[in-house]
């Protein structure tokens, strides 16, 4: 099951990292980045399809992706570092900019991630940079 | 973004049973989709799009393996019927969408 994910993510084969959960339909990352795990977090068009929180465009956009973690208390903040009192998600998007993930920061400074409907795993942030997922380009966080 | 290029457009084997055909394709699908949130992406893999274009037929399938455990072929039934009993409150909540859709099947006699 490990060599699976190190052949998709080859930053896994180089760190460490726990598979935390079981594959499971029902959430994805943006929704365990936010916290959730009874819904498919993504903007797409048909809102019977997926859930995307009220306000924010139904668009693939940073923007987007920013204003619906700002509908959970969010903000824009410049770094990874773990900071007493808050939590933190990093956003990842492909070279186009198009959001393709989202992870967040564990009190132990690590990171979480549902990797599509497969497992969560605990992880180094950048480990999972590459063709799949892009690169982090976002972080954000809230007071606890 | 998918995990490894897919094969467009799976190409049908010989003597295949439609239940034989949607278990390749799913599992075509999976290996390619698995890791993504993009749900605009996964809908449109090219062995979704073939798993879609069984049809009919396919639709008891899909139902029975939304019985034992909800999925995400949610999103592959109102494509096959043109129907879609999930009300919006419930979009994105897999399985309140899963029951929709059994009520639905077995409104209309599929299970």
């Amino acid at each position: 099951m490990s060599e699976r994910l190190q052949a998709a993510f080859p930053g896994l084969g180089t760190t460490s990292f726990q598979i935390t959960s079981p594959p499971d339909f029902n959430y994805n990352c943006i929704a365990w980045a936010a916290g959730v795990v009874s819904d498919w977090w993504w903007p797409i068009g048909d809102a019977r399809e997926t859930y995307w929180p009220e306000g924010p465009e139904r668009q693939i956009t940073l923007d987007a992706f920013i204003a619906a973690f700002q509908t959970l208390g969010y903000a824009a903040c410049g770094n990874d570092s773990l900071e007493a009192g808050f939590e933190k998600i990093a956003i990842f998007t492909d070279p186009n900019r198009k959001p393709t993930h989202a992870a967040r920061q564990l009190p132990n400074g690590r990171w979480t991630s549902k990797l599509g409907y497969s497992e969560d795993i605990e992880h180094e942030l950048r480990a999972l940079e590459g063709a799949i997922y892009g690169s982090v380009v976002l972080f954000m966080r809230k007071p606890l | 973004m998918i995990t490894t290029p897919p094969q467009s457009p799976p190409r049908p084997a010989m003597g295949e049973t439609t239940e034989q055909r949607l278990r390749r394709l799913e599992g075509q699908w999976k290996s390619e989709t698995e890791f993504l949130s993009d749900a605009g992406k996964i809908v449109e893999h090219p062995a979704f799009k073939a798993i879609i274009a069984l049809g009919d037929p396919v639709v008891p399938l899909l139902l029975s393996d939304l019985e034992a455990r909800p999925s995400l072929w949610v999103w592959a039934l109102p494509r096959i019927t043109g129907e879609n009993p999930v009300p919006p409150s419930d979009g994105g909540n897999i399985p309140k969408m899963t029951d929709a859709w059994l009520k639905w099947g077995h409104e209309k006699g599929l299970r």
